[in-house]
């Protein structure tokens, strides 16, 4: 069978980076395979020299046994190569059937066909179960649904090969389930699919075959069944990642540090909870069931309506972020690039912004605390990795950037730490050092609530897990509950549908 | 996915600002003619007048609207009105046989300045301000530099544009709503449209889709430099001739982008229209009569116009959560 | 992924300082090539002098440019300053102190509501200062009725045009450089010398990631509009100096202290610059001025080459960083 893709000896530099060197990758018709690697070894490179993005300093790309040189991305997707990009790249302000035809308009003589593109859209929709109105306006949807909308663009070249870069990186277990389904669905059509993703479950759960990048250069590429995970770890990492989670704290929780009573908004109806020192808190649910509201709501940037917070138990107002702040209660933001960097200032700005932020206006920007050899201590403890902390954020890996956030929050020395999806597109080195600290910092008396839909990471890292069913808390379990356990409460099919939760 | 999260309604068009905005200036136009005691305003003569006040403005606001709707702006409008004005009244010099010839160089000049600046901002990937502020100080100091030379006046049949009219309504309003229905049908209807929104929408993800983003950021400023052209000429024909200041004394560039986002255009583009802008555009036109009517003092006038343009924006803007800078 | 250091951001700054500065350095030498007496300390100083203005609003604009907005407005404050002086001290010399005082607080007020309304009703900011713009010119002229009245009094006027001789080494020093010190200093000491600088760059880079890191934005806007306001009024009374009372005192500065800003290496929406862009980008924008006086260009096309080395230096610098790319 001839390969519906071979790329081989494809090489990218970027300024400072080697991106890719040297790499071969092939795909079959009808196979999934996987590209692992850490973050930055160079998988979103190698799929966007595939689509015409970027262009390689070296290699070839044959499709179907024919040589094709791309300098557009609309000549990959004339050749059947449709991508569905780490980043969205949604039009906010247009319907979802605007979007979806994005660039391939059915249009005659120039004019749209607006009727029939409507129709196909909401056709597309329904092939990947997506229950949205194509006639919605994307701002309006949530990340997980626009990720969705992102699925059906890509299916509408009816390409012959499709990259999935961390599709499921923003959907919850639901949707990512129904990702893996239509992945099999599609395979069974024929068609090629490239699959990244930082999830090994579902690596394994769907690759036909494996591909790991590290460094830019290619490591093997093995069949699944020759691929054992912790292989797979060894050949990405470079080492063994035998505790991957951290042990659970030897001694009980201390006094209550953050206490929510009936708190209430537009998005979360009466959520009662305590947190205590030494404790990490996991909150599950799926996309809409105001989890990420209820972060939000505790960091002030979308406070609670009615309803008390109360710190060591004095209460506090949190209307706005810097309240919270100057409160003791950090955040780490679910989208890193919107919500936390400033891309183009150094990795050291951005780890002391929250510190110069709360300091008196006229503190000195390179005093004290502020000073460039105190702050690179801490990046350096947290081992976030650059060439050069003066470099711009912008430049670092996914892991190192979240690194660095979270520095910016230890060194303001908060109480509580919110964590919305703290390892999103994160890759496992990174994770576990990531776990590791939420880990320290609790165990030196403090407490962090983590937001996640990533299941097994909640499993894993939480002392107790909050799981929230449309605004409200629907359950509670202990360390050592299971997936269908949480599914089971985040879907709302407990017998109390409310019970009042006081730790 | 359950039903219960996001309300997926249907899209929301940019009718209600311009309705809004325009029910507004018509009201406010209104009052004060009753309270002035000038109903003969209110007459059919009266409100051609003050749609004839949109004109001028009108034209350089919708091209002003293509570009920003696609993610650039354009200030080189006020220096290229001026020039075109000057050109056109200095190739007819009164000679008819001239008219044709004389518009048809003049929307060259268009054609060009307009490759200019799309050039610039597309492939030169100069900052769209930066790159028309330039062209249109390139443009205003040649015309300033020859305007001894450059004399004349446009022919008394040119002016017709601006004083003839079919049926009592002026040319120059037929022109503006032709021209007004066109850019919108082209927008709404079409595959250039579509693309405008993509590129200004998301330009990386635009490019992603396959879309040349480059030649629709060009052919929006090839769009915008034509409508400026076509105030121009406007201008000249209802001048008589032009002088190399009629553009920047009628502020159009700043005023054209103003206008524009009062109609609920937003300045990082992919969001707005058309109608919004006539709105903007007629509010304008409405106070400027109204004031009239008031006997406000000149300068009085320009104070309220400037609180007026940020209270308009403020209306709408003032919901957004997002930040603006 | 074999990481080569990378060009770090201290770099970035360097080469942006550099740019300005090697403009500036090559525009000298060329004014000094024509006119060798440029390279005393006397007539050196005396451009310093000129400058002044010019270098002043580009530092406050500057600001505001971090933040990623403008200030469109500084123009029409210098006008207000230097009419609102001359009817304000009304030829009485012991008032002057006074009135100075006075203006500040007319300068703080504009600066002020163009903060709220951008920080508040969210109005981007090019509008709001549009709107303010146009206020500002409006009240000035009401104020005068459109006409310079009166005249400065001498201790007013030394502001800009006091020179003291005889100083040692170099000879003569103007009280304007004196100020333009005093006034860099404190803007470097702004930016460099308290946390205020780093805030406003990351509001300028990302609002929402630095709002939600607990910057209080709101105020690092407000703040940036009121420096830009003072560096307005600074320049006003300066140009009150050296040119007395005139109603276009102010005229299209606003634009040339955006300009040098970028010329200088400051990136336009934010994140970006320092305040030796600011510097340097003046001094080469008036340095252009000077070599075009002396080339005895016509005043005119003074207008198109400075639209011509604009787009140059933006042009120069994208080249670069995408050949680095
Ligand atoms: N446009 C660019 N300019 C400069 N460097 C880049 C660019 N794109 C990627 N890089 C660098 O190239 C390397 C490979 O990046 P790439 O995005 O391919 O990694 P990845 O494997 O997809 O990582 P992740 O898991 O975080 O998505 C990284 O070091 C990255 O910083
Ligand atoms: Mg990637």
């Amino acid at each position: 069978m001839t390969a519906a893709l071979s790329m081989s000896g494809i090489s990218k530099a970027f300024p400072g980076v080697r991106a890719l060197d040297n790499v071969d990758f092939d795909c079959l018709p009808g196979e999934v395979h996987a590209i692992c690697g850490e973050n930055g070894a160079g998988k979103s490179t190698l799929m966007k020299i595939l689509g015409g993005s970027y262009r390689p300093d070296a290699g070839t790309i044959q499709l179907a046994g024919t040589t094709v040189h791309f300098t557009h991305p609309r000549q990959a997707a004339e050749a059947g190569i449709s991508i569905i990009h780490q980043e969205l790249s949604l039009l906010p302000h247009r319907t979802v059937a605007e979007n979806i035809f994005m660039g391939r308009e059915i249009a005659r003589r120039g004019l749209l066909d607006k009727a029939a593109m409507r129709r196909k859209a909401a056709q597309l929709l329904g092939r990947i179960g997506a229950e949205i109105d194509p006639q919605a306006l994307v701002s309006s949807l949530s990340i997980a649904m626009q990720q969705l909308v992102e699925i059906a663009k890509a299916l509408l070249l009816d390409a012959r090969i499709i990259v999935m870069d961390e599709p499921t990186a923003a959907l919850d277990e639901r949707g990512s389930r129904t990702l893996l389904t239509l992945v099999q669905n599609l395979r069974r059509e024929g068609v090629s699919i490239v699959y990244i993703s930082h999830r090994m479950p579902e690596v394994m759960a769907i690759a036909d075959r494996i591909t790991i990048l590290k460094d830019g250069k290619k490591v093997w590429t093995r069949p699944r069944d020759a691929a054992p995970v912790g292989e797979i770890v060894r050949a990405m990492v470079g080492r063994d990642l035998d505790d991957f989670y951290p042990a659970p704290p030897s001694s009980p929780p201390g006094a209550a540090l953050l206490a929510v009573q009936d708190g209430t908004n537009a998005a979360v109806q009466d959520v009662a909870f305590t947190v205590r020192a030494g404790e990490i808190v996991g909150v599950a649910g799926l996309e809409d069931s105001g989890k990420g509201a209820l972060a939000q709501a505790l960091v002030g940037d979308a406070p609670f309506s009615s309803g008390t917070i109360t710190l060591r138990g004095k209460p506090v107002t949190l209307r706005a972020p810097r309240q919270a702040t100057a409160a003791g209660i950090g955040y780490l933001p679910g989208d890193r690039k919107r919500e936390g960097l400033a891309l183009h200032q150094s990795v050291r700005d951005n780890a002391l912004l929250t510190l110069r932020s709360m300091a008196g206006l006229l503190a000195r920007p390179q005093g004290g605390a502020f000073a460039s050899n105190v702050i690179d201590g801490k990046l350096r403890e947290m081992d976030v990795r650059a060439a050069d902390f003066g470099q711009e954020i912008g430049t670092l890996s996914g892991g190192n950037q979240q690194k660095a956030i979270i520095v910016r929050w230890l060194a303001q020395a908060s109480d509580i730490l919110v964590f919305v999806e703290p390892t999103r597109g994160i890759d496992i080195a990174a994770k576990a050092a990531i776990y590791e600290t939420m880990r320290s910092f609790a165990d030196s008396g403090r407490g962090i609530v983590v937001v996640s839909s990533d299941m097994p990471e909640l499993i894993g890292v939480a002392d107790r897990i909050l799981v929230m069913h449309r605004g409200r808390i629907s359950g509670e379990l202990p360390r050592g509950a299971s997936e269908e356990d949480i599914m089971h409460l985040a879907l709302g099919l407990a017998d109390q549908p409310h019970r009042e939760v006081h730790a | 996915m359950t039903t219960d999260a996001a309300k997926p309604g249907p899209a929301r068009s940019g009718l209600p600002i311009s309705i809004l905005l325009a029910g507004l200036s018509i009201g406010f136009f209104v009052v004060v003619a009753l309270a002035t005691g000038e109903v003969s305003q209110l007459s059919g003569q009266g409100i051609v007048g003050l749609l004839q006040r949109m004109v001028a403005l009108g034209l350089v606001s919708i091209g002003q609207t293509f570009v920003i709707l696609v993610g650039s702006i354009d200030l080189s409008v006020a220096a290229l009105i001026s020039a075109v004005a000057v050109l056109a009244s200095h190739i007819m010099q009164g000679d008819p046989a001239m008219i044709l010839p004389a518009i048809l160089i003049c929307l060259g000049l268009c054609l060009a300045v307009g490759l200019v600046n799309g050039a610039l901002v597309a492939y030169g990937g100069i900052n769209p301000l930066i790159a028309t502020l330039g062209t249109g100080l390139i443009i205003q100091g040649v015309l300033a530099a020859s305007f001894g030379v450059l004399q004349g006046a446009v022919a008394r049949e040119f002016q017709v544009i601006a004083y003839g009219g079919l049926l009592g309504v002026p040319y120059s309003l037929l022109l503006l709503a032709v021209l007004s229905l066109a850019a919108g049908f082209v927008l709404d209807r079409t595959l250039f449209g579509a693309r405008i929104y993509a590129v200004g929408g998301n330009p990386d993800g635009a490019r992603l889709a396959g879309i040349r983003t480059e030649r629709v950021t060009l052919s929006a400023h090839v769009v915008a430099s034509l409508f400026a052209g076509a105030s121009g000429l406007y201008l000249a024909a209802r001048l008589q001739s032009g002088t190399p200041w009629i553009g920047r004394d009628g502020i159009y560039d700043l005023e054209s982008i103003a206008v524009t986002v009062i109609g609920g255009t937003i300045l990082a583009g992919g969001k707005g229209g058309v109608a919004g802008t006539l709105a903007g555009v007629l509010l304008f036109a409405s106070l400027d009569a109204g004031f009239n009517m008031l006997g406000v003092d000149a300068f009085l006038k320009q104070v309220l116009r400037g609180a007026i343009v940020i209270a308009a924006v403020a209306v709408h803007a003032i919901r957004t959560k997002e930040h603006v800078a | 992924m074999t990481t080569v250091p990378l060009p770090s951001s201290r770099r970035a700054a360097g080469i942006a300082l550099n740019a300005g500065l090697v403009i500036f350095v090559v525009l000298y030498a060329a004014i000094a090539l024509l006119q060798p007496n440029y390279l005393e300390p006397g007539l050196f100083m005396n451009f310093l002098r000129r400058a002044a203005p010019l270098l002043i609003l580009a530092c406050g604009q500057l600001y505001v440019i971090l933040t990623g907005g403008f200030d469109l407005s500084m123009g029409a404050v210098a006008t207000l300053v230097v009419l609102a002086a001359s009817i304000l001290i009304n030829g009485d010399p012991d008032a002057t102190w006074a009135v100075i005082g006075t203006l500040y607080v007319m300068g703080i007020a504009v600066g002020l509501v163009n903060g709220l309304v951008v920080a508040f009703l969210k109005v981007p900011s090019i509008i709001t200062t549009l709107g303010t713009m146009l206020l500002v010119n409006g009240l000035a002229l009401a104020w005068s009725g459109g006409a310079a009245r009166g005249d400065l009094p001498d201790n007013f006027r030394n502001l800009g045009r006091l020179v003291w001789r005889g100083v040692p080494v170099i000879g003569t020093l103007p009280l304007a450089v004196v100020v333009i010190a005093g006034f860099v200093a404190l803007a470097w000491w702004g930016l460099n010398g308290t946390v205020y600088g780093k805030r406003a760059l990351a509001v300028g880079d990302n609002p929402r990631a630095a709002e939600l890191a607990g910057t209080p934005v709101a105020v690092t806007r407000i703040l940036a509009f009121v420096v830009s306001a003072v560096s307005a009024v600074t320049a006003g009374i300066l140009l009150g100096g050296f040119s007395g009372v005139s109603v276009n005192a102010g005229e299209g500065l606003e634009l040339q202290a955006i300009a040098a800003c970028v010329i200088g290496g400051a990136q336009l929406l934010g994140g970006r610059g320092s305040i030796w862009s600011a510097v340097f980008g003046a001094l080469s924008l008036f340095a252009l001025f000077t070599l075009l006086n002396i080339l005895g260009l016509p005043q005119a096309l003074r207008d198109s080459i400075q639209g011509l080395i604009l787009i140059a230096a933006v042009g120069a610098s994208m080249w670069r960083s995408r050949k680095r790319n």
